[in-house]
């Protein structure tokens, strides 16, 4: 095994032949992983990929016995070596010895930064039960050291930290929580879960220099669970690929990435750096409008305080950047010279950043350039509108071409409770889709997409501004396919709802024609009586995917149809949308947060920012010459 | 593993308490070993041959009492959480669906009923409309309508803000289908359990209905009526007392173990 790259050399844990296995009724074990065997040596990166299932979780939750449910180590050993000539068994430990392990030695840090935080109590107090569980740490010392590490890990103000409770932060804020209580008893070893699957983009991004510089800062060996092979790739040095429990193949980042010899990582690496090749035609028509949209505004009820507070942690995030930049500036004081320039440079590039995107918020103190460069953008803008609005002058030769038009005009809305106020989510956005073309609307969570998907598919009634649609009633396949499905019916009686409502048909042609549809989308026949929990997650979509087309709507929204599926899957989803959409001429209105996938499938491209659309036109144009701030730093974030 | 066989073995249990009750209250519609109510010279004795339970304070053949008792509580029992489990269901899917004023509304009648202690409330409904069989019963099904309607709204609330529900708008379909077609066959685990639930407290409140002399009235038998009488006489015949109490303890226990276990 190659160990260039990987620290001095050390070997600190070793998984040798691991099988894991849960049991399963009465006698029967289950085994998830099967003979897993890697190391990792002190103060590397390694990366463990694969996709959901492959046992990459649980052969590392293995070593800590975290396992639950009965699940242990069947045949095997895990071997820690914390000091040199130490050797710990771990599988053989008992819980007691595994407690002085975990979070001394061995911290982890989990996915979910909602639930693995306690909500009853206030981070100071998580922070500080590290040490009281651990340290031998003095009771006065305790609250400066761990004071000292949340702003270590980024946090700002440390000092009102201290006393929030973690309802009052953002995922991204406590995952640096989760890496301040993780870190604070200097680890030799960290393993991450997924740290950055549950944040948005340009957030991940900062977690994971987060973490690179605590690699680097004390030395501390991270195994960094992901299903993101780019997230892999910006942290690691090492990689293993797992697939259904088994170790598939292993090695150095770059020669792994970039020749891989199985034939599952070549798969997997396909999918997951957008190089499965691009499946949207070449031209799109663009002659009939199927949605027009004019300063169409949606809003949202919501309590007075959940508004407060989404303000917050805006201002939080921001301010965790600004105490990151000053923090980098503090370093290069105590670094050598040689990092020290580097360093500076980058704090230079930092800081024009964002003066950058200062001015950009601020128009009148902006440089010449920028400002041309709006400028010019300004004058595009003004032309498109224009050209809309010469459009509007002539509603009559557009209705000929319009077999439905539906209005929805400045709907009035009231204030039924008092308490509630009216949030504008997406604000006055003005934009078209064709007939027969596939838009994709990209931005960050809580940037608006998902509720103007909503909002023009008709579940959102507080709404201001025109919407047309040339569609009676468009469809809409939903982010998770756990929830979108009815579990207590069949899978034929949900495909065969939407025949049964508007009568369309006998029995046994509606049966027929779910039959044909069934197959349509990849699925046979024998599904006709199949529950939906007893369907995995790509077949669950798939289904969902042939309920939205049942009715021959022409328009179907999709939210982030793909995002809670794996590599791989995603792919074949893709694929059958893209076939889906040229055998039935849909128009689709793609939203997601992913690039890949948005350059991938989608013809023309609206990149939303805090309620509005920043910038829009073809996905080439757009990815290739970026003309909004937000949208580069959407590009740049990509990894 | 020892947890499943634990689970299967208490379950059994429980199918076999409810079904001893159920097999005497159902002989008891059709056939019993004395006329329930024919009196004979025979009073308090203790169970013989001739009466396995005993005989009560006029002479009345227990074992007889007991099987046509159990009959009408299980009626009882039937009829009023049926009445509550339907207008329960009702009530809960508009106010969780729908909310707002509505909901406002029928919930804060709601809680105006459940801020009474249900057996005061059966009292006054009782003394405005009268005694017996079929007043008692109107009585406990008004009075069991608020809990089920709370379980299936907070039920409702839930569902109705899933992907699922959404969709089902999508394609068009109604809200009245969307509440019962869609969303209530979804509330199956939670209405399973509050049903045996309710069953239990509804035998428990026309035992205590009874015993309160409001319920069924002489001669006619059903449980809670049976304990009041045998309450006077419990030190010298205790197995007036017996009878009638086992079958409550056995449907209630029954029933609980069973419903426990379906979870």
């Amino acid at each position: 095994m190659d160990k260039k790259n990987s620290g001095n050399h050390r070997l600190l844990l070793e998984l040798d032949h691991v099988s894991v296995g849960f049991p399963i009724g009465k006698r029967e074990i289950s085994v998830v992983t099967r003979e897993v065997s890697f190391q990792v040596c002190e103060g590397e990166a390694l990366g463990i990929v694969g996709e959901s299932g492959s046992g990459k979780s649980v052969s590392m939750l293995a070593a800590l016995g975290l396992l639950g449910n009965g699940g242990h180590v069947v045949s095997g050993n895990i071997r820690f070596y914390p000091e040199k000539e130490q050797c710990l068994v771990l599988n053989q430990f008992t819980e007691k010895q595994l407690c002085e392990i975990r979070g001394d030695d061995i911290s982890m840090i989990f996915q979910e930064p909602m639930t693995s935080l306690n909500p009853v109590m206030t981070i100071g107090q998580q922070v500080e039960e590290m040490l009281v569980l651990h340290g031998n740490c003095p009771k006065e010392e305790r609250r400066s050291k761990v004071l000292s590490m949340l702003s270590e890990a980024g946090l700002p103000d440390t000092e009102a930290m201290y006393g929030k409770y973690p309802h009052e932060l953002s995922g991204g804020m406590r995952q640096r929580v989760m890496i301040a209580m993780a870190m604070i008893c200097r680890p030799k070893l960290l393993i991450a879960d997924e740290p950055t699957t549950a944040l948005d983009v340009t957030i991940q991004a900062k977690i994971l220099k987060l973490l690179k510089k605590f690699q680097k800062q004390y030395g501390t060996t991270i195994i960094l669970i992901s299903h993101d092979l780019g997230v892999i790739r910006n942290v690691c040095s090492r990689a293993v690929v797992m697939c259904a429990g088994e170790v598939v193949e292993q090695g150095n980042v770059e020669t792994l990435f970039e020749n891989p010899e199985k034939e599952y990582t070549k798969r997997l690496l396909a999918a997951a750096l957008g190089k499965g090749g691009i499946l949207r035609r070449e031209n799109a028509p663009q002659e009939n409008i199927i949605v027009k949209a004019r300063d169409y505004s949606v809003y949202y009820e919501e309590r007075e305080e959940q508004l407060f507070r989404q303000d917050e942690t805006v201002k939080q995030e921001e301010e965790a950047e600004k105490v990151e930049n000053q923090k980098s500036e503090l370093e290069q004081t105590i670094e050598p010279k040689e990092i020290q320039n580097n360093l500076s440079k980058k704090a230079e590039i930092q800081k024009e950043n964002r003066q950058e995107s200062e001015s950009e918020l601020e128009q009148p103190i902006e440089p010449k350039e920028i400002q041309n460069n709006l400028s010019k953008k300004a004058e595009s803008q003004k032309e498109n509108r224009q050209e809309s609005e010469s459009e509007l002058k002539q509603p009559t030769a557009q209705r000929k071409n319009q077999r439905y038009k539906i209005e929805m005009l400045k709907r009035r809305f009231r204030q039924f409770l008092s308490g509630k106020t009216k949030r504008r989510i997406v604000n006055k956005v003005s934009f078209d889709v064709y007939a027969g073309e596939i838009v994709g609307i990209v931005g960050e969570s809580g940037c608006g997409k998902s509720t103007l998907a909503k909002a023009v598919a008709g579940l959102n009634p507080l709404t201001e501004g025109e919407l047309y649609l040339d569609c009676k009633q468009p469809q809409m396949v939903f982010q998770d396919p756990y929830g979108s499905l009815n579990p207590s019916k069949t899978i034929g009686w949900l495909l065969t709802e939407p025949l049964r409502l508007k009568h369309c048909g006998t029995k046994e042609e509606q049966r027929k024609a779910v039959e044909q549809m069934l197959e349509k989308v990849g699925l046979g026949k024998e599904y006709y009586h199949r529950y939906p929990n007893t369907l995995s997650g790509g077949q669950r979509q798939r289904v969902a995917i042939a309920m939205a087309i049942m009715l021959k709507q022409k328009l179907i929204v999709l939210d982030e149809p793909v995002s809670a599926l794996d590599v791989t899957v995603q792919e074949q989803i893709l694929i059958l949308l893209v076939e889906l959409q040229k055998e039935f001429g849909l128009s689709y209105l793609f939203i997601s947060h992913d690039m890949n996938v948005i350059h991938r499938i989608c013809d023309r491209v609206f990149v939303m920012y805090q309620g509005e659309i920043v910038e829009k036109g073809n996905t080439d144009a757009v990815f290739e010459n970026p003309q909004h701030e937000y949208t580069k730093k959407l590009l740049s974030a990509r990894l | 593993m020892k947890k499943q066989n634990q689970k299967n073995w208490s379950l059994i249990f429980g199918i076999v308490l409810v079904s001893i009750v159920c097999v005497f209250a159902f002989v008891g519609l059709f056939w019993t070993p004395y006329e329930p109510t024919a009196m004979s010279i025979l009073k308090n004795k203790p169970p013989s041959f001739a009466h396995p339970f005993g005989t009560d304070n006029l002479g009345r053949d227990i074992l007889s009492r007991v099987m046509d008792g159990a009959s009408t509580t299980f009626l009882i029992s039937v009829i009023t959480v049926t009445i509550g489990l339907v207008a329960g269901t009702v009530v809960g899917a508009f106010t969780g669906y729908y909310g707002g004023i509505i909901d406002e509304l029928l919930m804060r009648l709601n809680d105006t009923l459940t801020s009474f202690p249900s057996i005061l409330l059966a009292l006054v409904f009782v003394s405005v409309i009268g005694t017996g069989k079929y007043n008692i019963i109107l009585a406990l099904g008004v009075i069991f309508i608020p809990s089920f309607a709370r379980v299936v709204r907070s039920e409702y609330i839930v569902q109705k803000e899933l992907d699922y529900v959404r969709n089902a708008k999508l394609l068009g379909a109604g809200d009245l289908r969307i509440m019962f077609v869609h969303i209530l066959p979804n509330t199956k685990p939670i209405l399973l359990s509050s049903l045996t639930i309710g069953f239990n407290n509804a035998i428990l409140a026309e035992a205590g209905m009874s015993y309160l002399s409001l319920g069924v009235q002489p001669p006619d038998a059903s449980l809670g009526e049976m304990l009041s009488n045998a309450q006077t006489y419990l030190l010298n015949a205790p197995w007036f007392a017996l009878a009638p109490g086992l079958m409550i303890v056995f449907t209630v226990l029954g029933f609980s173990l069973i419903s426990e276990n379906l979870k």
